[in-house]
This record gives C-alpha cells, sequence and structure tokens, in this order.
C-alpha cells in the first residue's frame, strides 16, 4: 500500500492550511500569514512554499481561485488559493491532534500555565 | 540585480516545477526585496532563500525524478499502471549539491555587499598637471559641481595617453583600473571608485533617483498595488490643487475604487455616498462630514470641501461609468452629544484603530483598490510600520506609501538645492538612492523637526515633492467664516473642551507659509499659561457603539 504523500502532513503544509482558513489567499499573502501565526518563526521560502502547495493542490486539500483583479490590466497577476472542504477536514484534524498531545503534556506537568 | 539572483537559483528547480510555479515564486521573491529594505534585512532575505534553496531542492528533484510517465498501452487489455510518490530520506549527493550552491551565493552576496558599503563613485577631472587629479564633489545630474579636494594617491597615477588614464594599484582602495577621456586631452571627467571616506568633501553616494511626474507616478503605484497610502501635510494647498487633478484623471479613475480620507466624520457616509455619487444633497448637511471632524478640532482648511467637490465632480462626468467612494475615517463621534472632554476621550484615543477598520470593512473585505489620505504622522514608519498599515499587512496586502515631504534635508535654513531641477509636483521612489539616504523628520517637516537617525527610506517608499519648502502655503478657512457666527462659536466650545481655556483661531491671512521659521517661545505676560487640562478618563475606554450613518 503506497505511503500517502503527506501522510503525516508536515508542518509547512499545516500552517498554509491554517493560513487559509480565513479566506482565499496569494502566495506572498500566506508566507506573511504563517510568519505572523508563528511569530515569526517560520518564514517559507519560495521552494517550500509552492512544492508544499503543489502537493497539496495534488491531494486536492486546497484549489486555485480566479479573482476579478487579475483580469485587470496593470495588475500584478496572482494566484490564489482556498482551501477545500477536505482541507477543512484535514486540518481540524490536524489541529485536533496537536490538541490533544498538548492536554496529555499538561497533564503530565510538563507545561505549566493556561495552554489550549 | 536581486531578481536576476533569485532567477539564476530559480533555474536549479526542475523544469516541471519552474512552469507550474516559478513565475509565482519570483513574485514572491519580487515582493520581499521591495518590502524588506535596508542591509540587515538583505542578509535575511538571502539567508531565507539559500535555506529554502537546500531544503526544497532536493525534495523538487526527487519529485520530478519519479515523475510519472503515461505509457502508451500496446495492447487494449493491459493498462498503464501509475503509483503514487512516497516521501523519503534525501539524498547524500543533493544536499551536498545544495550546500555548495549555498556557499558561493552566500561568497558573493557579501562580495557585493562589501564593495557597496566601502566604495563610492565620484567625478574626476584633471588638475593643472597630467599627474594631478582633482574630484568633483558628486552631483549627479548637476556635474556642474562644487570643486573638492585632491584625490590622495594622485601621485600614483600615470597618463599612458589622453583619452585613457590608467592607475597603479599602490593604493589598495583604488579599484577601477582605468577609465577613458571624454572632454578632449586639456582635461576629462570619468569615473573612479574611491574608499568611503577618502575624500572630505565628496558626499554620500548613492544612485541617481528616478523622479517621476507624480500623476504618472501615483497611476503606476495604484496599478501595482491594491493600497497606497499617502500621507498628506494639514491644509497645504500645493498638494490639494494635485490631488483635485488627479481624481479627474481618467487613468486614476478606473484604477481606484475608494478613497479613505482622515478629513471626515464617519456619522456622515451616508451623506457623503449620496453627495459623491452626484445626488442633490443640501451643502449643510455634507459638510457636517468635514466641518465636525474629532480628529481636527479647530477649523478645517478650506481644501477638503474642495476636494470631496472635486471627487463629486470627477464621478459626475463619468457617470455610467466606474465611480470613485470616498469613505470617511475620522470616528463617528457627534459633536452635538460631546459636553466635555470624557465624552470625546474615546473616539481620540482611537483614531488610528478606527481608520484601520473602516479599511479593513470597506477595503480589504471587499477586495477594493484604495487611496488612503491620512497626516504623515500617522503613516511614517518611525519604529516599524504604524497601526494602519500593520492592519493591512495583517490582512495580507503590502500597502506602499507615499509621504509629502519638502527640501528641507536638515535646520530650517538647510535647504537642497538638487531639488530644483525636479518636476512639480513629482513622486520619487526612496529605495537606493541619495534621496532615500536623506534624514526623514527634516524632509517631511520642512526642516522644522530635527534630524534623527531615521532615514527616508526607512520612513516611506516614495516622496511627493509639491515644491520647495518656502513656495509651499497652507490655506486656512477665512475669518468671516468664524468671527461671531454659530459654527466659531462651536468651534470655540470644541476647542475649550480640549484645551481647557479659550484659544484664538482666528486669523486675518488665508494663506499661510506651510512650515514658518520656528520662533523662540516669547515669555508668558500677564501671569503663567493656563495648564493643560488632565486627560480624561475615558481615553481607555472602547470606541462606543456605532450610531447609525446620516
Amino acid at each position: 500500500m503506497p505511503k500517502r504523500k503527506l501522510d503525516p502532513l508536515p508542518s509547512a503544509a499545516f500552517q498554509i492550511l491554517l493560513s487559509l482558513s480565513d479566506g482565499e489567499r496569494h502566495g506572498y499573502s500566506i508566507m506573511r500569514q504563517v510568519e505572523e501565526q508563528t511569530s515569526g518563526n517560520m518564514r517559507l521560502g519560495p521552494g517550500t512554499l509552492y512544492s508544499s502547495i503543489q502537493a497539496m493542490l495534488e491531494e486536492e486539500l486546497i484549489e486555485e481561485v480566479t479573482r476579478r483583479g487579475d483580469a485587470e490590466p496593470g495588475h500584478e497577476r496572482r494566484r490564489y488559493y482556498r482551501l477545500t472542504p477536505s482541507g477543512r477536514k484535514r486540518v481540524r484534524s490536524e489541529a485536533e491532534k496537536l490538541a490533544d498531545v498538548l492536554r496529555v503534556a499538561r497533564a503530565r506537568n510538563i507545561l505549566r500555565g493556561d495552554y489550549v | 540585480m536581486s531578481e536576476k539572483m533569485y532567477a539564476l537559483m530559480l533555474r536549479l528547480y526542475p523544469a516541471q516545477f519552474r512552469a507550474s510555479f516559478g513565475e509565482e515564486a519570483m513574485q514572491l521573491v519580487r515582493d520581499r526585496v521591495r518590502d524588506e529594505q535596508g542591509a540587515w534585512a538583505k542578509v535575511r532575505l538571502w539567508a531565507d532563500l539559500a535555506v529554502d534553496l537546500a531544503a526544497s531542492l532536493p525534495r523538487a528533484r526527487r519529485r520530478s525524478d519519479a515523475v510519472l510517465v503515461v505509457v502508451p498501452a500496446h495492447s487494449s487489455h493491459v493498462a498503464p499502471q501509475f503509483d503514487v510518490l512516497q516521501q523519503g530520506v534525501p539524498n547524500l549527493r543533493a544536499i551536498a549539491y545544495g550546500a555548495m550552491f549555498s556557499a558561493v551565493a552566500f561568497g558573493a552576496l557579501f562580495t557585493w555587499f562589501g564593495y557597496s558599503r566601502n566604495y563610492r563613485e565620484v567625478h574626476m577631472v584633471q588638475g593643472p598637471s597630467k599627474h594631478d587629479l582633482l574630484a568633483l564633489s558628486y552631483s549627479g545630474r548637476h556635474p556642474g559641481a562644487r570643486r573638492g579636494s585632491e584625490v590622495p594617491g594622485a601621485g600614483t597615477l600615470a597618463v599612458s595617453d589622453e583619452s585613457e588614464i590608467k592607475v597603479s594599484r599602490k593604493s589598495a582602495h583604488i579599484v577601477l583600473a582605468s577609465w577613458r577621456s571624454d572632454s578632449g586631452p586639456s582635461g576629462f571627467q570619468s569615473t573612479q571608485l574611491l574608499p568611503a571616506g577618502a575624500q572630505s568633501s565628496a558626499e554620500p553616494q548613492t544612485s541617481q533617483p528616478n523622479v517621476q511626474g507624480a500623476t504618472v507616478a501615483m497611476i503606476e503605484a495604484i496599478g501595482a498595488h491594491q493600497i497606497v497610502m499617502l500621507g498628506e501635510a494639514h491644509g497645504d494647498k500645493q498638494e490639494y490643487e494635485w490631488l483635485n487633478v488627479l481624481v479627474k484623471n481618467r487613468e486614476f479613475d478606473q484604477r481606484v475604487d475608494d478613497i479613505v480620507v482622515e478629513f471626515g466624520n464617519s456619522l456622515y457616509q451616508k451623506s457623503v455616498d449620496r453627495y459623491i455619487a452626484g445626488e442633490d444633497v443640501p451643502m449643510g448637511q455634507v459638510e457636517k462630514a468635514w466641518r465636525n471632524m474629532i480628529g481636527s478640532v479647530g477649523p478645517p482648511s478650506p481644501v477638503y470641501g474642495e476636494f470631496y467637490a472635486a471627487v463629486r465632480a470627477a464621478n459626475m462626468k463619468h457617470r455610467g461609468k466606474h465611480q470613485i467612494r470616498i469613505v470617511l475615517g475620522d470616528p463617528y463621534g457627534d459633536w452635538e452629544k460631546i459636553n466635555d472632554a470624557e465624552d470625546v476621550g474615546p473616539y481620540l484615543a482611537h483614531r488610528d484603530e478606527w481608520y484601520a477598520q473602516v479599511v479593513k470593512d470597506e477595503v480589504l473585505a471587499k477586495d477594493h483598490h484604495a487611496l488612503l489620505i491620512m497626516g504623515s504622522g500617522h503613516f511614517l514608519r518611525r519604529n516599524g510600520t504604524g497601526l494602519v498599515e500593520s492592519t493591512i499587512r495583517s490582512a495580507g496586502t503590502i500597502p506602499y506609501l507615499v509621504v509629502f515631504g519638502t527640501n528641507a534635508i536638515g535646520g530650517y535654513d538647510n535647504l537642497d538645492q538638487r531639488f530644483d531641477s525636479w518636476p512639480v509636483p513629482a513622486i520619487v521612489a526612496l529605495a537606493g538612492n541619495w534621496v532615500g539616504d536623506l534624514p526623514a523628520m527634516p524632509v517631511v517637516t520642512g526642516g522644522m523637526a530635527p534630524a534623527t537617525p531615521l532615514k527616508l527610506s526607512d520612513a516611506a517608499d516614495a516622496l511627493l515633492y509639491v515644491g520647495p519648502r518656502d513656495s509651499l502655503t497652507e490655506v486656512r478657512m477665512p475669518r468671516a467664516e468664524l468671527d461671531g457666527t454659530p459654527y466659531g462659536n462651536e468651534i470655540a466650545r470644541r476647542l475649550t473642551i480640549q484645551m481647557g481655556h479659550p484659544v484664538n483661531f482666528l486669523f486675518d491671512q488665508t494663506e499661510v507659509p506651510q512650515f514658518p521659521r520656528p520662533q523662540p517661545q516669547p515669555q508668558p505676560t500677564g501671569g503663567p499659561r493656563p495648564p493643560l487640562p488632565p486627560m480624561p478618563k475615558s481615553i481607555h475606554d472602547p470606541l462606543p457603539a456605532r450610531p447609525p450613518s446620516q
């Protein structure tokens, strides 16, 4: 049985899915959003970003959308991406796994304070 | 330069990846180069790209090597078989290849930085003897120049013929070996690289700015960016004369959906929408937008009402086609219900927050293109981006910031004549040229604020120049509209609420210098000045609920 390419979900892919959870974004916007949501700890380079996007497009976790402004002359031509229903389900499932891990960590006194 | 370097790096990726995402990846790098200015940011950018290359290239190659191939079925009974690629351990050869490339890229980068920091360009002329060279202080497009001092190490120069000079490389700092004469045997001009600091009279050098007509530059900016922010000088006549022309430009009109203004109380958005759309609305109702601002307690300059009228006229001229909307960014406080400082406190304390919220709701959420106009103090990147810009960036949009400025580059009397040859009005991009190297504060305040380490290129993306400092004027509301009128009495009341005592706001002149010479504070007569009232406690309160728009 061949292994799925994004199983387990790499950290970069998870962060990209998370960044798309509140709407469609283009590549640079995804990069900035990931940087913000990881407090600057993850700055996706173009190679990592677009190879992750490529893999997620193939697995239909995300899809490309056409935007009105792209067709207008003089505007930057960008490709926007958004979550598919299965992408949304997947990011929720990954987040729940992380929440479970955190709950265990708290129960074993590895973490202090009000995490999660 | 950066783009070319990354284009080379990109060639290392498989053709399939380049075809699918090459242009996107280039755009991302362009965006970062544009937004991340300064030496440290550049180093960080290239470090990121090198690490990214090392990490992602082996994976991309592996995916490419194992790309699926459609095998034609030779028999109708045999269908082509496909499999799914797997993730695996990166192979060592690919990692070594990436590391080697990174080392070469870093070496090239640091070599380039070394040159750009240690050397600068000066123009040279031949001195009285063949072996003497005099340096002309650099002046870019004004080679008239001031004469500088002799070049250190001039004795090491040797003339090989009348058109070509060769430099003996005794000084390790002189790196350019030869140059050609272009002004005949009795003198020459050319370019030489000298160590920074070697020429005491030479001025700091970077490349020449690209000075564009302001309208063309603004149309280009709004075409390339979803949001352009304009940091304005309040009430400036020349600035608003240009803005009134700009909004009537058909290309600008077609590219801009909204103009978000500081000078409009959002309580009156409904009336302004109708007015701007060309409907018949009583002026007494519409003008409340700029006459009842929360952020400007004194009488507003007439330039603001004229700007609203200019946008309305442009919309009416293009009726049935794309229309511009004016979106009001001043908090929605109602002066008819404000009786003391506590009443106005929450609105004053949240001006930037409200403006940012309006941009989010009315521009970003609708995927509009917009010009944002607010006092330059709100937009200037003093310690990073301001609240409004940070909000926009958080939403995934990178705005382009243009700030108003003039030719005062140091103290009040330190005016820079290099600006004199520029067209007026002009917009100048600030990255990588001498304008960007100027101290920001004197330029944006007409020399009234002292220079600080903040450079213009760190404070904004571009400079709007509408004339030399002493030609700029501020337009004031005529005395006749205020002296003893109901509106004048209301302004007096508002000023007393804010300042704690009556303040004179009546002036005979309607046009005064935008940046008057700073005067020493006169000795107080007739007793001590009234103290400023304490800050209202309500500044810590959130904004009250927004009432229906009027």
